[in-house]
Protein backbone atom coordinates (compact mmCIF):
# COMPACT_ATOMS: atom_id res chain seq x y z
CA UNK A 1 0.00 0.00 0.00
CA UNK A 2 1.37 3.22 -1.17
CA UNK A 3 2.44 5.92 2.00
CA UNK A 4 -0.74 7.39 3.68
CA UNK A 5 0.40 10.63 4.80
CA UNK A 6 -2.48 12.47 8.06
CA UNK A 7 -2.80 16.15 7.34
CA UNK A 8 -5.43 19.15 7.94
CA UNK A 9 -8.19 19.48 5.99
CA UNK A 10 -7.86 21.47 2.98
CA UNK A 11 -10.14 22.99 -0.11
CA UNK A 12 -8.31 21.32 -2.43
CA UNK A 13 -10.04 18.40 -0.93
CA UNK A 14 -13.52 18.82 -1.46
CA UNK A 15 -13.71 16.87 -4.86
CA UNK A 16 -12.07 13.81 -3.43
CA UNK A 17 -14.28 14.06 -0.59
CA UNK A 18 -17.30 14.43 -2.89
CA UNK A 19 -16.58 10.83 -4.69
CA UNK A 20 -15.22 9.01 -1.64
CA UNK A 21 -18.87 9.61 -0.50
CA UNK A 22 -20.19 8.52 -3.21
CA UNK A 23 -17.84 5.28 -3.34
CA UNK A 24 -19.24 4.55 0.39
CA UNK A 25 -23.12 5.95 0.30
CA UNK A 26 -23.86 5.69 -3.62
CA UNK A 27 -24.91 8.94 -3.91
CA UNK A 28 -23.71 11.70 -5.64
CA UNK A 29 -23.73 14.93 -3.08
CA UNK A 30 -21.68 17.84 -4.34
CA UNK A 31 -23.44 20.27 -2.98
CA UNK A 32 -23.98 18.74 1.01
CA UNK A 33 -19.72 19.01 0.88
CA UNK A 34 -19.24 21.93 -0.62
CA UNK A 35 -21.33 23.29 2.38
CA UNK A 36 -20.23 20.67 4.68
CA UNK A 37 -16.49 21.45 4.03
CA UNK A 38 -16.93 25.20 4.00
CA UNK A 39 -18.00 25.19 7.27
CA UNK A 40 -15.64 23.05 9.06
CA UNK A 41 -12.76 25.34 7.31
CA UNK A 42 -14.12 28.32 8.37
CA UNK A 43 -14.52 27.31 11.88
CA UNK A 44 -10.94 25.64 12.19
CA UNK A 45 -8.92 23.75 9.58
CA UNK A 46 -7.16 21.91 11.98
CA UNK A 47 -9.92 20.31 13.84
CA UNK A 48 -10.47 18.60 10.80
CA UNK A 49 -7.80 15.55 8.99
CA UNK A 50 -7.79 14.00 5.96
CA UNK A 51 -5.64 10.61 5.10
CA UNK A 52 -4.31 11.00 1.54
CA UNK A 53 -2.47 8.21 -0.56
CA UNK A 54 -0.73 9.01 -4.22
CA UNK A 55 -2.61 12.28 -4.21
CA UNK A 56 -5.88 11.30 -3.53
CA UNK A 57 -8.43 11.17 -0.82
CA UNK A 58 -8.93 7.93 1.62
CA UNK A 59 -10.23 8.77 4.54
CA UNK A 60 -11.56 11.55 6.63
CA UNK A 61 -12.54 12.72 10.07
CA UNK A 62 -14.25 16.40 10.37
CA UNK A 63 -14.96 17.97 13.50
CA UNK A 64 -14.27 21.00 15.66
CA UNK A 65 -14.16 22.55 19.13
CA UNK A 66 -17.64 23.54 20.96
CA UNK A 67 -18.73 24.15 24.51
CA UNK A 68 -21.65 25.66 26.12
CA UNK A 69 -24.44 22.88 24.28
CA UNK A 70 -26.52 20.69 26.11
CA UNK A 71 -24.79 22.29 29.70
CA UNK A 72 -21.72 20.69 28.54
CA UNK A 73 -19.78 23.75 29.46
CA UNK A 74 -16.32 22.10 29.07
CA UNK A 75 -15.13 22.71 25.72
CA UNK A 76 -15.26 19.43 24.00
CA UNK A 77 -13.98 18.46 20.46
CA UNK A 78 -16.75 16.57 18.44
CA UNK A 79 -16.21 14.46 15.76
CA UNK A 80 -18.91 14.48 13.41
CA UNK A 81 -18.15 12.99 10.03
CA UNK A 82 -15.70 9.89 9.14
CA UNK A 83 -15.31 8.30 6.25
CA UNK A 84 -12.78 6.14 4.91
CA UNK A 85 -12.24 4.19 1.71
CA UNK A 86 -13.04 0.65 1.83
CA UNK A 87 -10.52 -0.58 -0.46
CA UNK A 88 -7.89 0.74 2.41
CA UNK A 89 -9.94 -0.13 5.51
CA UNK A 90 -7.81 -2.14 7.96
CA UNK A 91 -4.75 -0.15 7.62
CA UNK A 92 -5.82 1.68 10.75
CA UNK A 93 -6.10 4.73 8.56
CA UNK A 94 -10.03 5.65 11.02
CA UNK A 95 -7.44 5.52 14.20
CA UNK A 96 -4.59 7.67 12.57
CA UNK A 97 -7.04 10.43 11.73
CA UNK A 98 -9.01 10.12 15.34
CA UNK A 99 -5.46 10.54 16.83
CA UNK A 100 -4.52 13.57 15.25
CA UNK A 101 -7.87 15.04 16.02
CA UNK A 102 -7.42 14.28 19.38
CA UNK A 103 -4.39 16.15 19.00
CA UNK A 104 -6.21 19.35 17.46
CA UNK A 105 -9.16 19.13 20.20
CA UNK A 106 -6.31 19.16 22.78
CA UNK A 107 -4.53 21.95 21.50
CA UNK A 108 -7.85 23.64 21.34
CA UNK A 109 -8.18 23.25 25.36
CA UNK A 110 -10.73 20.55 24.86
CA UNK A 111 -10.43 17.63 27.67
CA UNK A 112 -13.02 15.37 26.04
CA UNK A 113 -14.17 14.21 22.27
CA UNK A 114 -17.75 13.30 21.90
CA UNK A 115 -19.37 12.19 19.28
CA UNK A 116 -22.65 10.44 18.02
CA UNK A 117 -23.64 7.34 16.35
CA UNK A 118 -26.47 5.11 14.97
CA UNK A 119 -27.43 1.83 16.39
CA UNK A 120 -28.12 0.77 13.04
CA UNK A 121 -24.13 0.89 12.06
CA UNK A 122 -22.51 -0.96 14.54
CA UNK A 123 -18.92 -0.81 13.02
CA UNK A 124 -18.63 2.51 13.43
CA UNK A 125 -19.49 2.41 17.24
CA UNK A 126 -16.79 -0.67 17.36
CA UNK A 127 -14.48 1.80 16.10
CA UNK A 128 -14.98 4.89 18.10
CA UNK A 129 -14.81 2.22 21.28
CA UNK A 130 -11.88 0.56 20.43
CA UNK A 131 -10.46 4.10 20.20
CA UNK A 132 -11.73 4.69 24.30
CA UNK A 133 -14.95 6.25 23.64
CA UNK A 134 -17.86 4.97 25.99
CA UNK A 135 -21.05 5.38 26.11
CA UNK A 136 -22.11 8.30 28.06
CA UNK A 137 -25.82 8.55 30.22
CA UNK A 138 -26.93 11.15 27.80
CA UNK A 139 -30.11 10.13 25.59
CA UNK A 140 -30.83 11.36 22.43
CA UNK A 141 -34.19 12.74 21.81
CA UNK A 142 -36.13 13.14 18.69
CA UNK A 143 -39.53 13.73 17.53
CA UNK A 144 -40.64 13.81 13.97
CA UNK A 145 -42.68 17.02 12.68
CA UNK B 1 -0.74 25.72 23.06
CA UNK B 2 -2.74 29.26 23.62
CA UNK B 3 -3.51 32.54 21.76
CA UNK B 4 -3.03 35.59 22.95
CA UNK B 5 -4.69 38.48 21.99
CA UNK B 6 -3.52 42.37 22.09
CA UNK B 7 -4.10 45.66 20.42
CA UNK B 8 -2.56 48.30 18.66
CA UNK B 9 -2.20 51.36 20.69
CA UNK B 10 -5.52 53.65 20.42
CA UNK B 11 -4.07 56.07 17.54
CA UNK B 12 -3.31 53.27 15.58
CA UNK B 13 -6.57 51.26 16.50
CA UNK B 14 -8.54 54.25 15.18
CA UNK B 15 -6.85 54.66 12.08
CA UNK B 16 -7.47 51.14 11.16
CA UNK B 17 -10.69 51.97 12.20
CA UNK B 18 -11.16 55.53 10.49
CA UNK B 19 -9.59 52.94 7.19
CA UNK B 20 -12.39 50.59 7.73
CA UNK B 21 -15.06 52.78 7.42
CA UNK B 22 -13.57 54.35 3.84
CA UNK B 23 -12.80 51.28 2.41
CA UNK B 24 -14.93 48.00 3.96
CA UNK B 25 -18.25 50.50 4.71
CA UNK B 26 -20.09 47.22 4.40
CA UNK B 27 -18.76 46.00 7.67
CA UNK B 28 -21.51 47.24 9.85
CA UNK B 29 -23.65 44.95 7.58
CA UNK B 30 -21.52 41.77 8.04
CA UNK B 31 -21.90 42.32 12.06
CA UNK B 32 -25.71 42.60 11.72
CA UNK B 33 -25.98 39.37 9.60
CA UNK B 34 -23.27 37.18 11.59
CA UNK B 35 -25.66 34.96 12.94
CA UNK B 36 -27.93 34.61 9.74
CA UNK B 37 -24.77 33.53 8.32
CA UNK B 38 -21.90 32.34 10.18
CA UNK B 39 -24.54 31.27 13.37
CA UNK B 40 -21.56 28.92 15.72
CA UNK B 41 -19.08 31.32 14.96
CA UNK B 42 -17.66 33.43 17.50
CA UNK B 43 -17.83 37.49 16.50
CA UNK B 44 -15.46 38.93 14.24
CA UNK B 45 -13.01 40.97 16.39
CA UNK B 46 -10.45 43.17 15.05
CA UNK B 47 -7.48 43.24 17.19
CA UNK B 48 -3.97 40.64 16.86
CA UNK B 49 -3.69 37.15 17.80
CA UNK B 50 -0.32 35.56 18.35
CA UNK B 51 0.11 31.55 19.19
CA UNK B 52 2.08 31.03 21.89
CA UNK B 53 4.38 27.58 22.67
CA UNK B 54 5.91 27.25 19.23
CA UNK B 55 8.95 26.50 18.36
CA UNK B 56 11.57 28.42 19.84
CA UNK B 57 14.60 27.63 17.54
CA UNK B 58 15.29 28.82 14.50
CA UNK B 59 14.10 25.82 11.73
CA UNK B 60 16.18 26.61 8.31
CA UNK B 61 19.31 28.58 7.28
CA UNK B 62 22.70 29.19 8.31
CA UNK B 63 21.60 30.00 12.47
CA UNK B 64 19.53 26.66 12.38
CA UNK B 65 18.88 25.32 15.97
CA UNK B 66 19.49 28.90 17.66
CA UNK B 67 17.08 30.46 19.61
CA UNK B 68 14.31 32.77 17.51
CA UNK B 69 14.67 36.84 17.72
CA UNK B 70 12.62 38.18 19.63
CA UNK B 71 13.35 42.03 18.79
CA UNK B 72 14.42 42.97 14.65
CA UNK B 73 17.47 44.98 16.74
CA UNK B 74 18.97 41.64 17.35
CA UNK B 75 18.96 40.50 13.65
CA UNK B 76 21.68 41.30 11.30
CA UNK B 77 21.12 44.31 9.33
CA UNK B 78 20.71 42.87 5.94
CA UNK B 79 18.37 40.26 7.56
CA UNK B 80 15.79 42.20 9.44
CA UNK B 81 15.95 44.29 6.11
CA UNK B 82 14.42 41.15 4.24
CA UNK B 83 12.26 40.95 7.39
CA UNK B 84 10.91 44.55 7.04
CA UNK B 85 10.02 43.88 3.69
CA UNK B 86 8.18 41.37 4.04
CA UNK B 87 6.23 42.64 6.58
CA UNK B 88 5.30 45.28 4.51
CA UNK B 89 4.43 43.58 1.65
CA UNK B 90 2.66 41.35 3.52
CA UNK B 91 0.24 44.18 5.11
CA UNK B 92 0.05 45.90 1.77
CA UNK B 93 -1.56 43.19 0.71
CA UNK B 94 -4.05 42.53 2.87
CA UNK B 95 -5.19 46.20 2.60
CA UNK B 96 -4.83 46.19 -0.91
CA UNK B 97 -7.51 43.21 -1.45
CA UNK B 98 -10.30 44.97 0.26
CA UNK B 99 -9.83 47.95 -1.74
CA UNK B 100 -10.09 45.22 -4.57
CA UNK B 101 -13.13 43.55 -3.39
CA UNK B 102 -14.91 46.23 -2.16
CA UNK B 103 -15.20 47.42 -6.22
CA UNK B 104 -17.01 44.60 -6.97
CA UNK B 105 -19.12 43.34 -3.30
CA UNK B 106 -22.07 44.73 -4.43
CA UNK B 107 -22.46 42.72 -7.93
CA UNK B 108 -22.39 39.48 -6.16
CA UNK B 109 -25.54 37.15 -7.12
CA UNK B 110 -25.86 34.89 -4.51
CA UNK B 111 -26.59 36.47 -1.13
CA UNK B 112 -24.28 34.28 0.47
CA UNK B 113 -21.36 34.47 -2.16
CA UNK B 114 -21.57 37.81 -0.71
CA UNK B 115 -21.20 37.41 3.17
CA UNK B 116 -18.57 34.92 2.21
CA UNK B 117 -16.52 37.42 0.78
CA UNK B 118 -17.05 40.45 3.25
CA UNK B 119 -16.40 38.11 6.07
CA UNK B 120 -13.07 37.21 4.58
CA UNK B 121 -12.92 41.12 3.86
CA UNK B 122 -12.87 41.34 7.60
CA UNK B 123 -10.63 39.14 8.28
CA UNK B 124 -8.05 40.70 5.72
CA UNK B 125 -8.44 43.89 7.57
CA UNK B 126 -7.41 41.90 10.74
CA UNK B 127 -4.63 40.41 9.00
CA UNK B 128 -3.25 43.75 7.65
CA UNK B 129 -3.64 44.93 11.50
CA UNK B 130 -1.90 41.45 12.46
CA UNK B 131 1.07 43.24 10.45
CA UNK B 132 0.57 46.78 11.79
CA UNK B 133 1.04 45.08 15.07
CA UNK B 134 4.41 44.05 14.23
CA UNK B 135 5.69 47.11 13.11
CA UNK B 136 4.37 49.01 16.25
CA UNK B 137 5.62 46.27 18.44
CA UNK B 138 9.41 46.70 17.68
CA UNK B 139 12.11 49.62 16.93
CA UNK B 140 12.86 49.04 13.40
CA UNK B 141 14.38 52.27 12.66
CA UNK B 142 17.91 50.50 12.75
CA UNK B 143 16.90 49.04 9.45
CA UNK B 144 14.85 51.28 8.04
CA UNK B 145 14.90 55.29 7.40
CA UNK B 146 11.08 55.04 8.37
CA UNK B 147 9.49 55.35 11.98
CA UNK B 148 6.97 52.83 12.53
CA UNK B 149 4.62 56.01 12.34
CA UNK B 150 5.31 56.39 8.61
CA UNK B 151 5.19 53.11 7.97
CA UNK B 152 2.10 53.01 9.31
CA UNK B 153 0.77 55.62 7.60
CA UNK B 154 1.99 55.08 3.83
CA UNK B 155 0.74 51.47 4.08
CA UNK B 156 -2.91 52.84 5.35
CA UNK B 157 -2.55 55.73 2.86
CA UNK B 158 -1.79 53.00 -0.24
CA UNK B 159 -4.51 52.78 -2.67
CA UNK B 160 -5.17 49.68 -5.96
CA UNK B 161 -2.04 51.13 -8.08
CA UNK B 162 -0.19 51.97 -5.19
CA UNK B 163 0.78 48.68 -3.51
CA UNK B 164 3.83 46.66 -3.36
CA UNK B 165 2.83 43.63 -5.15
CA UNK B 166 1.41 43.94 -8.67
CA UNK B 167 -1.43 41.70 -7.88
CA UNK B 168 -2.76 44.15 -5.70
CA UNK B 169 -2.86 46.80 -8.00
CA UNK B 170 -5.23 45.41 -10.51
CA UNK B 171 -8.93 46.49 -10.20
CA UNK B 172 -11.76 44.56 -10.06
CA UNK B 173 -14.03 44.16 -13.00
CA UNK B 174 -16.47 41.62 -12.26
CA UNK B 175 -17.86 39.69 -9.28
CA UNK B 176 -16.04 36.71 -11.50
CA UNK B 177 -12.67 38.82 -10.14
CA UNK B 178 -13.53 39.22 -6.10
CA UNK B 179 -14.11 34.52 -6.50
CA UNK B 180 -11.35 33.83 -8.65
CA UNK B 181 -9.28 36.46 -6.65
CA UNK B 182 -9.88 34.21 -3.69
CA UNK B 183 -9.58 30.53 -5.01
CA UNK B 184 -6.44 31.87 -7.22
CA UNK B 185 -4.50 34.98 -5.04
CA UNK B 186 -4.97 33.91 -1.61
CA UNK B 187 -3.86 30.63 -2.29
CA UNK B 188 -0.19 32.38 -2.80
CA UNK B 189 -1.17 33.98 0.27
CA UNK B 190 -1.61 30.45 1.92
CA UNK B 191 1.98 29.35 1.07
CA UNK B 192 3.41 32.50 2.50
CA UNK B 193 1.93 32.12 5.37
CA UNK B 194 2.95 28.82 5.74
CA UNK B 195 6.20 29.27 4.67
CA UNK B 196 6.49 32.33 7.56
CA UNK B 197 5.17 30.36 10.36
CA UNK B 198 8.87 28.95 10.61
CA UNK B 199 9.88 32.77 10.78
CA UNK B 200 13.35 33.33 12.89
CA UNK B 201 11.64 36.63 13.95
CA UNK B 202 9.08 34.95 16.72
CA UNK B 203 6.66 37.37 16.83
CA UNK B 204 6.30 37.07 12.91
CA UNK B 205 6.05 33.40 13.14
CA UNK B 206 3.69 33.40 16.17
CA UNK B 207 1.31 35.74 13.77
CA UNK B 208 0.88 33.30 11.31
CA UNK B 209 -1.05 30.18 12.74
CA UNK B 210 -4.38 32.33 13.14
CA UNK B 211 -4.25 33.85 9.76
CA UNK B 212 -3.34 30.78 8.52
CA UNK B 213 -6.71 29.22 9.59
CA UNK B 214 -9.09 32.20 8.46
CA UNK B 215 -6.79 32.26 4.94
CA UNK B 216 -8.61 28.42 4.36
CA UNK B 217 -11.70 30.04 4.46
CA UNK B 218 -10.74 32.90 2.00
CA UNK B 219 -9.68 29.37 -0.18
CA UNK B 220 -13.04 28.18 0.42
CA UNK B 221 -14.72 31.72 -0.51
CA UNK B 222 -13.47 31.32 -3.87
CA UNK B 223 -13.36 27.50 -4.79
CA UNK B 224 -16.83 26.63 -3.60
CA UNK B 225 -18.55 29.08 -5.78
CA UNK B 226 -16.58 28.40 -8.69
CA UNK B 227 -17.51 24.77 -8.23
CA UNK B 228 -21.47 25.69 -8.60
CA UNK B 229 -20.43 28.03 -11.05
CA UNK B 230 -18.93 25.19 -13.24
CA UNK B 231 -22.31 22.79 -12.35
CA UNK B 232 -24.83 25.74 -13.67
CA UNK B 233 -22.62 26.55 -16.68
CA UNK B 234 -22.33 23.08 -17.51
CA UNK B 235 -26.39 23.09 -17.26
CA UNK B 236 -26.18 26.19 -19.72
CA UNK B 237 -26.36 28.83 -17.47
CA UNK B 238 -27.25 32.04 -19.17
CA UNK B 239 -25.18 33.85 -15.97
CA UNK B 240 -21.25 33.29 -16.13
CA UNK B 241 -20.11 30.82 -18.51
CA UNK B 242 -16.78 28.64 -18.64
CA UNK B 243 -15.04 31.13 -21.20
CA UNK B 244 -15.93 33.74 -18.67
CA UNK B 245 -14.17 31.86 -15.52
CA UNK B 246 -10.89 30.79 -18.24
CA UNK B 247 -10.18 33.90 -18.77
CA UNK B 248 -10.58 35.64 -15.60
CA UNK B 249 -8.33 32.51 -14.31
CA UNK B 250 -6.00 33.41 -17.53
CA UNK B 251 -6.07 37.43 -15.75
CA UNK B 252 -4.81 35.64 -12.62
CA UNK B 253 -2.74 32.97 -12.29
CA UNK B 254 0.51 34.66 -13.61
CA UNK B 255 0.36 37.09 -11.15
CA UNK B 256 -0.01 34.63 -8.22
CA UNK B 257 2.81 33.00 -9.90
CA UNK B 258 4.69 36.57 -9.90
CA UNK B 259 3.91 36.86 -5.87
CA UNK B 260 6.27 33.95 -5.36
CA UNK B 261 9.62 36.74 -6.86
CA UNK B 262 11.99 35.83 -8.91
CA UNK B 263 12.09 31.98 -9.78
CA UNK B 264 16.28 32.07 -9.59
CA UNK B 265 15.73 33.76 -5.69
CA UNK B 266 14.11 32.88 -2.21
CA UNK B 267 17.71 31.77 -1.18
CA UNK B 268 18.56 34.70 1.10
CA UNK B 269 15.42 34.21 2.97
CA UNK B 270 16.26 30.26 3.72
CA UNK B 271 19.24 31.45 4.56
CA UNK B 272 18.34 34.07 7.10
CA UNK B 273 16.05 31.62 8.57
CA UNK B 274 12.92 33.15 7.09
CA UNK B 275 11.17 30.72 5.09
CA UNK B 276 11.99 27.36 4.64
CA UNK B 277 11.51 26.81 0.61
CA UNK B 278 13.08 28.83 -2.74
CA UNK B 279 10.73 30.71 -4.85
CA UNK B 280 10.81 28.55 -7.24
CA UNK B 281 10.20 25.30 -5.12
CA UNK B 282 7.30 27.54 -3.54
CA UNK B 283 6.08 28.21 -6.93
CA UNK B 284 5.81 24.65 -8.55
CA UNK B 285 3.94 23.37 -5.61
CA UNK B 286 1.45 26.13 -6.10
CA UNK B 287 1.47 25.60 -9.61
CA UNK B 288 0.27 22.04 -9.19
CA UNK B 289 -2.24 22.84 -6.13
CA UNK B 290 -4.01 25.46 -8.97
CA UNK B 291 -3.78 22.40 -11.55
CA UNK B 292 -5.84 20.36 -8.86
CA UNK B 293 -8.08 23.04 -8.21
CA UNK B 294 -8.73 23.22 -11.91
CA UNK B 295 -8.83 19.74 -12.60
CA UNK B 296 -11.75 19.58 -9.55
CA UNK B 297 -13.69 22.17 -11.76
CA UNK B 298 -13.55 20.02 -14.46
CA UNK B 299 -14.87 17.17 -12.67
CA UNK B 300 -17.41 19.17 -11.41
CA UNK B 301 -18.93 20.41 -14.83
CA UNK B 302 -18.85 16.91 -16.55
CA UNK B 303 -20.86 15.40 -13.67
CA UNK B 304 -23.20 17.96 -14.04
CA UNK B 305 -23.38 17.83 -17.85
CA UNK B 306 -23.36 13.70 -18.03
CA UNK B 307 -24.92 13.24 -15.13
CA UNK B 308 -25.38 9.44 -15.59
CA UNK B 309 -21.49 9.04 -15.22
CA UNK B 310 -19.95 7.56 -12.26
CA UNK B 311 -17.30 9.22 -10.76
CA UNK B 312 -14.62 7.04 -11.92
CA UNK B 313 -16.14 7.30 -15.50
CA UNK B 314 -15.89 10.96 -15.63
CA UNK B 315 -12.16 11.10 -14.31
CA UNK B 316 -11.40 8.67 -17.11
CA UNK B 317 -13.13 11.02 -19.17
CA UNK B 318 -11.47 14.11 -18.65
CA UNK B 319 -8.01 12.43 -18.32
CA UNK B 320 -8.88 11.43 -21.96
CA UNK B 321 -9.96 15.10 -22.92
CA UNK B 322 -7.09 16.03 -21.74
CA UNK B 323 -4.78 13.70 -23.53
CA UNK B 324 -6.44 13.95 -26.88
CA UNK B 325 -7.95 17.90 -26.75
CA UNK B 326 -10.94 16.21 -28.84
CA UNK B 327 -14.80 15.91 -28.46
CA UNK B 328 -16.08 12.81 -26.55
CA UNK B 329 -19.90 12.17 -25.43
CA UNK B 330 -20.47 15.51 -26.84
CA UNK B 331 -17.76 17.06 -24.69
CA UNK B 332 -15.34 18.97 -25.90
CA UNK B 333 -11.61 19.66 -24.96
CA UNK B 334 -12.59 23.73 -25.24
CA UNK B 335 -15.60 23.40 -23.21
CA UNK B 336 -13.33 23.10 -19.78
CA UNK B 337 -11.12 25.02 -17.40
CA UNK B 338 -7.79 24.91 -19.18
CA UNK B 339 -4.53 25.77 -16.71
CA UNK B 340 -2.26 28.34 -18.26
CA UNK B 341 1.14 26.90 -19.11
CA UNK B 342 3.25 28.37 -16.25
CA UNK B 343 5.62 31.17 -18.84
CA UNK B 344 1.83 32.44 -20.13
CA UNK B 345 1.28 36.14 -19.62
CA UNK B 346 4.45 36.44 -17.63
CA UNK B 347 5.77 40.13 -17.03
CA UNK B 348 8.42 39.13 -13.94
CA UNK B 349 10.83 36.62 -13.44
CA UNK B 350 12.68 33.75 -15.78
CA UNK B 351 9.24 33.61 -18.40
CA UNK B 352 9.13 37.52 -18.50
CA UNK B 353 8.12 39.26 -21.62
CA UNK B 354 8.26 35.66 -23.26
CA UNK B 355 5.43 35.21 -25.86
CA UNK B 356 4.06 32.31 -24.78
CA UNK B 357 0.35 31.09 -25.39
CA UNK B 358 -2.29 29.77 -23.02
CA UNK B 359 -1.16 26.01 -23.96
CA UNK B 360 2.74 27.10 -24.06
CA UNK B 361 2.53 27.61 -27.80
CA UNK B 362 4.91 30.35 -28.80
CA UNK B 363 5.20 33.54 -30.65
CA UNK B 364 7.41 35.45 -32.62
CA UNK B 365 5.22 38.18 -34.28
CA UNK B 366 3.81 40.96 -30.98
CA UNK B 367 0.26 41.46 -33.05
CA UNK B 368 -0.13 37.56 -33.31
CA UNK B 369 0.86 37.18 -29.47
CA UNK B 370 -1.73 40.28 -28.51
CA UNK B 371 -4.45 38.93 -30.81
CA UNK B 372 -4.00 35.32 -28.73
CA UNK B 373 -4.30 37.40 -25.57
CA UNK B 374 -7.64 39.16 -26.65
CA UNK B 375 -9.02 35.58 -26.73
CA UNK B 376 -7.72 35.01 -23.21
CA UNK B 377 -8.36 37.61 -21.34
CA UNK B 378 -11.15 39.81 -19.60
CA UNK B 379 -12.66 42.35 -22.07
CA UNK B 380 -13.03 44.77 -19.20
CA UNK B 381 -9.19 44.17 -18.17
CA UNK B 382 -7.51 44.21 -21.53
CA UNK B 383 -9.75 48.04 -21.49
CA UNK B 384 -7.60 49.18 -18.42
CA UNK B 385 -4.06 50.73 -17.98
CA UNK B 386 -2.74 47.59 -16.52
CA UNK B 387 -2.88 46.01 -19.32
CA UNK B 388 -2.05 48.75 -21.54
CA UNK B 389 1.29 49.29 -19.97
CA UNK B 390 1.76 45.58 -20.36
CA UNK B 391 1.47 45.67 -24.22
CA UNK B 392 3.69 48.88 -24.65
CA UNK B 393 6.55 47.35 -22.19
CA UNK B 394 5.71 44.10 -24.46
CA UNK B 395 6.21 46.09 -27.93
CA UNK B 396 9.64 47.51 -26.60
CA UNK B 397 10.91 44.31 -25.77
CA UNK B 398 10.05 42.40 -28.65
CA UNK B 399 11.39 45.58 -30.57
CA UNK B 400 14.82 45.00 -28.98
CA UNK B 401 14.81 48.50 -27.10
CA UNK B 402 14.48 46.77 -23.45
CA UNK B 403 15.47 44.03 -22.10
CA UNK B 404 12.85 41.80 -20.46
CA UNK B 405 14.33 41.89 -16.97
CA UNK B 406 14.62 46.10 -16.97
CA UNK B 407 10.95 45.71 -18.46
CA UNK B 408 9.81 43.60 -15.32
CA UNK B 409 10.55 46.85 -13.29
CA UNK B 410 9.25 49.19 -14.96
CA UNK B 411 7.44 51.32 -12.50
CA UNK B 412 4.76 54.01 -12.22
CA UNK B 413 6.32 57.21 -10.75
CA UNK B 414 4.69 57.50 -7.11
CA UNK B 415 4.32 61.45 -6.56
CA UNK B 416 3.92 62.70 -3.10
CA UNK B 417 0.47 64.56 -2.95
CA UNK B 418 -1.56 66.80 -1.01
CA UNK B 419 -4.61 64.69 0.97
CA UNK B 420 -4.95 63.13 4.20
CA UNK B 421 -5.19 59.73 5.09
CA UNK B 422 -7.38 57.74 7.24
CA UNK B 423 -4.53 57.88 9.81
CA UNK B 424 -4.68 61.58 10.04
CA UNK B 425 -1.60 63.71 9.41
CA UNK B 426 -0.02 63.09 6.38
CA UNK B 427 0.39 63.16 2.63
CA UNK B 428 -0.70 59.98 0.55
CA UNK B 429 0.86 58.40 -2.07
CA UNK B 430 -0.64 57.55 -5.02
CA UNK B 431 0.26 56.52 -8.63
CA UNK B 432 0.28 59.69 -10.82
CA UNK B 433 -2.12 59.78 -13.73
CA UNK B 434 0.79 59.07 -16.08
CA UNK B 435 2.65 56.43 -14.76
CA UNK B 436 2.04 52.89 -15.55
CA UNK B 437 0.74 50.53 -12.65
CA UNK B 438 3.19 49.07 -10.04
CA UNK B 439 4.87 51.07 -7.31
CA UNK B 440 7.96 52.44 -5.95
CA UNK B 441 8.30 48.91 -3.95
CA UNK B 442 8.75 46.85 -6.89
CA UNK B 443 12.02 49.33 -8.33
CA UNK B 444 13.38 48.97 -5.25
CA UNK B 445 13.76 44.90 -5.96
CA UNK B 446 10.58 43.57 -3.31
CA UNK B 447 8.40 43.20 -6.35
CA UNK B 448 7.27 39.49 -4.72
CA UNK B 449 6.71 37.95 -1.42
CA UNK B 450 9.62 36.07 -2.17
CA UNK B 451 13.40 37.55 -2.37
Amino acid sequence: MPEIEIRNLEDTDIGDIVALDETIGGAYRPEVWERRIGYYLRRDPECSAVAESDGRVVGFMLGEVRSGEFGLEEPAGWIEVVGVDPEVRGGAIGRRLAEAMFEAFRRRGASSVRTLVYDSVPDVASFFRSLGFEPEPLTPLIKNL
Amino acid sequence: MSTKTSRLPKRYHDAVVKWSETYLPDYPLLLENWERFFPKDPKFDLCAYREMGMCEEIECGALKGKLKFMRSGEMEPEQAGHLLGAIRAQASTEFGSIQQHQLTLSRAQEEEDQFWILRMMAEELRHGYQMLHLLAEDDWEAVSDESSDDMIEQILAMRTGSHILGAFNIEFDSFADSIVFCAVIDRVGKYQLSMQKISAYKPMAESMPQMLREEAFHLTAGVVPLRRWMARAAEGSPYITVDDMQRTLNKWIPRGLEMFGDERGGGTNVRYGLKPMKNAEAQEKYYREVEKVIRDLNVRYLRARLPELSSQEALDLLDSLEREHGTERGVAWDDLLRMPDIRFFRRRGVPAFQMVGQQGETYDDVDAYLKHLEDQLPGPYRAGRDYRQYVELLREVAAGDKVADAAAHELPALSRVGGVCPCSRAVRWVAGDDAPAGNGAERSGSAALGD
